[in-house]
């Protein structure tokens, strides 16, 4: 495309008041020879939109420099179909955040627009990917009840569905209930189990095919072109699907391993999974004589919360124990019930059923299970009640019932720890942790299953993004995603199903998914000059590289999610996109001017992530926050698709420090791309051997984790950095 | 380790005797840290944790009938207003109490008390017969068929000295006001609202059947008591016995009067007066609007709001038969509201209940207050506020 620029400078906004206008244009026109360069006092109003469109139409521009306000507002307003539109931050980060009619805050205004120019140049229009056969199916893995509200949902949106249930029939755990919490208010009533209606919707409806003692034997291919092996009664059958809803559910926790509490001891104490059966039956009878059971203590927490056990809270127990009560009241309201708890958690609206079974007489105890012991065929609980502030024993008591947590569908298997190859580096990037459930079967490089985090839930993030996992296309619902009751699992389904599909949809338009829903470029590799050095498939956090027998990378581009940690990660700088590459961020970095070293005017790169750190810094300018006039800001895709070239380029032309704002990473990582601010930390662990060889202090780069709320600290993050660098003092490069 | 052991049947004893909402308590504890006795230091503050009581009796466990645990809450009602259960923990207490009460056991000092109860329908040991000696010459109408009000005045203001001065600036501002009302006197029993509270439900009930068939035999229809604690049981507690009648306390008649321009109290007295929330008054009977148009109505006063005032009013501690209860300086939260007066500027603490006045009174004089500090029902600020000399 022959490019034509032309360059906007808005004077609104306090821009105009603050800055040398002229000047300023002067670098488009003189320094870049930019042939069109205007300046507006309102741009983003109809008029200045109307200016641009002009010159679009009269001058033949296509390639849009706005220098205005930051990148994350107005994105609607400057929006310019089959152009390429680039951004100078001349407000937030600009005049709000510097002194107006300052020297230096005219230098930095130039600085910004040579950037935005130079990007601008080097910029293409992407081409969203085109996949070929694309499926708009949603498959559902798992037919309980999670899968059988994502299966409606889909089809009641216009979806075909394909479902496939490992048992011979559907429903999942629910089907074993007597009762159900109540789904509707006063909550505090038991209701009938309605599994049945919905397996007979799904059942009926033609638009979902319903695969039953079935399982997945292989998955292949990417979102929208998802070729799956289904395994039924010897058969294989396959399907291609668009997305897939993971809703495999969960499992209790193995009692057999409760024997502190009595289990497999003694036959009066039983799980709730067996009283459930028992209740179902009509029959609460002591197992060890059949006597009717009198009295019923629930040990709540079995397993779980414990170190020794389950971590984690199961979320239903509390609610499942209060529901078990009130079968022993309704059969024998004068029956004596006990119920152990370390927190009472009826969650959602279960405080209600709480209530109802106190007032119903049952005995609570809040403390720590002190023995369990058996006495002429009743059981005695010796209890340390915190609310007592004593050791309690209870009475004689029939039954024992021990409320066991669940375990994720996921979590169950041999652990497999993906890396790049069996040379046994010592400074490899943390390893994701994949556990052979064999469920999904994905052939997939990076392994079979989807990462899980250390509970072997799968990988995601439980506040920004609960659905979307670690593989683009699968969404995971339901208890196999979190510990969950009903009403959460029918949401929960729903949420992940409109996932699926806004994937299916997306991938058609050839867009990205979140977090980048409208960004249609995506990475492509110059391979003649590949290494198979295995870098990008290892650290592209989404599985979206696979490999062929010769190490070569086989990207996905429907897996993608366009973050850039493989380009950043690559070390021979081949991974590129339209609108976004190492040599196009390098030249950005090569286009700040660096006063001589007795001007006393360093320069500060900070490379921020467009995720969190950009917006907090937009967020500083806002809150009218005073930065230093220093630093030359980058917006980058997520700080894995930091390239260490562009730190070596930034020190060789003069350049006194690099500093990177990336999200936190480690256990509750707030990533966006999970991985990316973990993988720039390990890469910059490994930096020092390039600053050495240039004979550079490794003090002159830093990385600091901000959250978007982390805005009021970042002028001191940024002053921090300013004072180290003047104790190491300026970047001897200077001026070379 | 020694385990307690649990007792289902001692549980379910304090239930039949009226703990009907102990089971709903979530011993959530909110109630152990709003109850006054937070406020204070000491032994019953130590010992005396509401929320403890309740578990030790939900799970029949010794401990909650040791003495100064059980008869420790002065049933201000703080913590039940709040109990995010509506647990009625003041019926909890009186039932939990009642079960020592009726095995015999009295605290020592409410001893007298219920025996006076027993002989003299008073809780003072007063003869019947010196029931209206607070009269002292002043006219008070009798009762008649014809009388639209009976005035019905605590026992407390008809024996005790300084609480008599109430019952006749109360009687005293009804006149000018033009209320048509009238006293019946020495058959009239004690209305029973303490002894309840103490545990003694079948003195209560005696007490209280008594004063109905009295009030029905005399024609009574609408009752006008001097302290919130008649006025408690008679609206709450009597309708179960057969007792209905309209009942109102004497600020809520006499704030009418003041209202309809009928009263007009014109001797400036040029006072601080601080007003403490009675919590019979306030929180039990949502009376807080009436005293306080009275005080504001008294011209050169100016009205001060202590800290806690309305439903967070603090309590003077002599409620739930804690009038006659022995605690040392220091340990007494109407103290408190003493110094909370003191540190307004107050020159007068003002109230409407006449075991307020007692407790408050004590306090004062326990603080070395009494010259800079003077505590005062409304009726005889007002009565004096309309020229009487109290
Ligand atoms: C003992 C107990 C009692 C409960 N009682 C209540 C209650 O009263 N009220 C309440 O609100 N919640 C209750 N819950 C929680 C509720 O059951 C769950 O929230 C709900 O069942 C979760 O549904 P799901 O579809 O995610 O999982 P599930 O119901 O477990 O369904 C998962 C389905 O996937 C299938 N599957 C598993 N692996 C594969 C595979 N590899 N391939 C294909 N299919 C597979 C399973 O066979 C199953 O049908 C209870 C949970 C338990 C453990
Ligand atoms: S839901 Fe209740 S019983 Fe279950 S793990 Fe959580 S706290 Fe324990
Ligand atoms: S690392 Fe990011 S940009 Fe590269 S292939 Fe993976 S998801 Fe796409
Ligand atoms: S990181 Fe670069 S060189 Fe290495 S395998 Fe991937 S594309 Fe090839
Ligand atoms: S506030 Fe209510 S629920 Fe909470 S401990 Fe007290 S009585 Fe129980
Ligand atoms: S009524 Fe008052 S004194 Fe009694 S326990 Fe409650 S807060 Fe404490």
């Amino acid at each position: 495309m022959d490019k034509k620029l032309a360059v906007y400078i808005c004077t609104g906004c306090g821009i105009g008041d603050a800055l040398d206008v002229d000047a300023l244009s002067k670098v488009a026109t003189k320094e870049y020879k930019v042939p069109v360069c205007k300046s507006h006092p309102f741009l983003c109003g109809a008029e200045g939109v109307e200016l641009i469109k002009q010159d679009m139409e009269g001058e033949g521009v296509n390639t849009i420099v706005i220098a205005a306000c930051s990148m994350r507002v107005n994105y609607d307003v400057f929006n310019f179909p089959n152009a390429i539109v680039e951004r100078v931050n001349l407000r937030e980060q600009g005049v709000w955040c510097h002194p107006a009619n300052d020297e230096d805050t005219q230098m930095l205004a130039e600085d910004s627009l040579r950037m935005g120019i130079v990007k601008a140049q080097q910029s293409s229009p992407p081409e969203p990917f085109q996949a070929e056969n694309l499926s708009k199916t949603v498959l559902v893995v798992g037919g309980g009840l999670a899968g059988l509200t994502a299966a409606a949902e889909a089809a009641r949106a216009g979806y075909k569905t394909v479902l496939v249930e490992k048992n011979p029939s559907l429903g999942g755990w629910v089907t074993r209930l007597y009762k159900q919490v109540g789904l509707k208010p006063p909550y505090s009533e038991l209701e009938d189990v309605d599994i049945a209606q919905r397996v007979k919707e799904v059942e009926e409806n033609p638009n979902i095919t319903v695969y039953k003692g079935a399982q997945i034997e292989k998955i292949s291919g990417a979102p929208g072109m998802f070729d799956v092996q289904i395994r039924q009664n010897g058969n294989l059958a396959t399907e291609r699907v668009g997305s897939i809803v993971l809703a495999t559910g969960a499992v209790a926790y193995d009692a057999t391993r409760l024997g502190h509490l009595g289990f497999g001891r003694y036959p009066n104490v039983v799980t709730g999974e067996m009283f459930e059966e028992m209740a179902a039956r009509g029959e609460l009878k002591r197992p060890s004589d059949g006597k009717e059971v009198k009295s019923v203590a629930f040990i709540l927490c079995a397993g779980s919360r414990d170190k020794e056990h389950l971590p984690y809270c199961s979320a239903i127990c509390c609610t499942e124990s209060l529901k078990q009560a009130l079968y022993v009241k309704e059969k024998d309201p004068e029956a004596t019930v006990y119920i152990f708890y370390k927190d009472m958690r009826a969650a959602g609206n279960y405080e209600f059923l709480y209530q109802r079974v106190q007032k119903e007489g049952a005995l609570f105890f809040r403390g720590e299970i002190a023995g369990i012991e058996e006495d002429g065929g009743s059981m005695v609980v010796e209890f340390d009640d915190v609310l007592v502030g004593d050791r309690i024993r209870t009475e004689p008591i029939d039954l024992v019932v021990l409320a066991t947590g669940m375990v994720p569908t996921t979590a169950i298997g041999e652990r497999l720890v993906v890396q790049a190859d069996e040379q046994g580096k010592e400074s490899e990037p943390p390893a994701d942790e994949i556990i052979k459930s064999n469920i999904l079967n994905l052939e997939y490089r990076q392994g079979p299953e989807l990462p899980t985090l250390k509970y072997g839930f799968a990988d995601s993030h439980f506040i920004c993004f609960p659905y979307e996992t670690r593989r683009t296309g699968i969404y995971a619902a339901g208890s196999v995603r979190a510990p969950m009751d009903i009403p959460s699992t029918i949401k929960d389904a729903t949420g992940a199903v409109l996932k699926a599909i806004q994937c299916i949809e997306l991938t058609a338009e050839g867009s990205a998914v979140h977090p980048r829903v409208w960004d249609l470029s995506y990475p492509e590799f110059f391979m003649q000059r590949c290494t198979q050095c295995k870098r990008c498939t290892v650290e592209c956090p989404f599985g979206a590289i696979n490999e062929d027998e010769k190490a070569n990378p086989l990207p996905n581009p429907t897996r993608c999610r366009r973050c850039g940690t493989c380009m950043g990660a690559c070390p021979e700088r081949i991974i590129s996109f339209k609108n976004y590459s190492v040599p196009m961020i390098g030249n950005m970095v090569k286009a700040i001017e660096v006063p001589e070293e007795d001007e006393e005017k360093p320069r500060i790169v900070i490379f921020a992530c467009e995720n969190d750190a950009y917006p907090a810094l937009d967020m500083a300018g806002i809150n009218r926050l005073t930065i230093s006039p220093w630093v030359r800001i980058i917006p980058v895709r997520c700080l894995g698709s930091m390239n260490l070239i562009w730190i070596a380029d930034a020190l060789s032309k003069g350049i006194d420090g690099i500093l990177l704002l990336g999200c936190k990473h480690g256990e509750d990582y707030q990533c966006h791309f999970i991985k990316g601010s973990e993988l720039a930390s390990y890469r910059l662990s490994k930096i020092s051997e390039t600053l050495n060889r240039l004979a550079l202090e490794s003090d002159r780069v830093r990385m600091e984790q901000v959250g978007i709320m982390d805005y009021d600290r970042i002028p001191q993050i940024i002053e921090d950095f300013v004072s180290k660098l003047e104790e190491v003092g300026p970047n001897p490069y200077k001026g070379f | 380790m020694e385990a307690k052991e649990i007792s289902l049947e001692m549980k379910e004893y304090l239930v039949a005797a009226g703990a009907q909402t102990l089971d709903h308590c979530m011993q959530c504890g909110l109630c152990s840290a709003l109850c006054p006795w937070r406020m204070v230091s000491g032994h019953i503050s130590e010992v005396f944790y509401i929320r403890k009581m309740q578990r030790l009796g939900q799970l029949g466990l010794e401990g909650f009938d040791t003495e100064e645990v059980l008869f420790a809450c002065t049933t201000c009602g703080i913590c039940q207003l709040n109990c995010p259960r509506q647990v009625k923990i003041i019926e909890n207490v009186r039932s939990m109490r009642s079960t020592t009460v009726e095995a015999g056991f009295v605290p020592a000092p409410v001893r007298s008390v219920v025996g006076s109860l027993h002989a003299n329908g008073n809780p003072w040991s007063g003869p019947r017969e010196k029931r209206m000696d607070w009269q002292q010459g002043v006219e008070v109408p009798a009762f008649s068929p014809d009388t639209e009000y009976l005035l019905f005045v605590c026992c407390t203001s008809c024996y005790d000295p300084r609480s008599q001065r109430i019952a006749r600036s109360v009687v005293d501002i009804l006149k000018k006001g033009g209320v048509n009302f009238g006293v019946i006197g020495e058959e009239e029993s004690c209305c029973g609202e303490t002894v309840r509270k103490i545990g003694d439900e079948e003195l209560f009930k005696k007490l209280a059947e008594s004063n109905i068939k009295l009030f029905k035999e005399k024609g009574v229809k609408k009752i006008i008591t001097t302290s919130p604690h008649c006025l408690y049981t008679f609206k709450n507690e009597y309708p179960e016995l057969g007792g209905e009648f309209e009942v109102i306390h004497y600020t809520q008649v006499v704030a009418g009067l003041v209202e309809e321009g009928k009263l007009v109290p014109n001797v400036p007295l040029g006072k601080k007066v601080a007003y403490h929330d009675p919590c019979y008054l306030g929180r039990h009977n949502e009376i807080f609007e009436a005293p306080r148009t009275l005080l504001k109505a008294i011209p050169g006063t100016e009205l001060i709001e202590l800290s806690r005032a309305r439903e967070r009013s603090l309590c003077c501690a002599g409620g739930g038969g804690r009038l006659w209860a022995e605690v040392p300086r220091g340990e007494r939260f109407g103290e408190l509201r003493v110094l909370d007066a003191e540190a307004k500027n107050a020159n007068i603490l003002a109230t409407a209940c006449p075991y307020c006045v007692i407790m408050l009174e004590a306090d004062c004089l326990a603080l070395d207050k009494q010259e800079k500090i003077k505590v005062m029902e409304i009726s005889e600020l007002l009565s004096a506020s309309m020229g009487r000399e109290s």
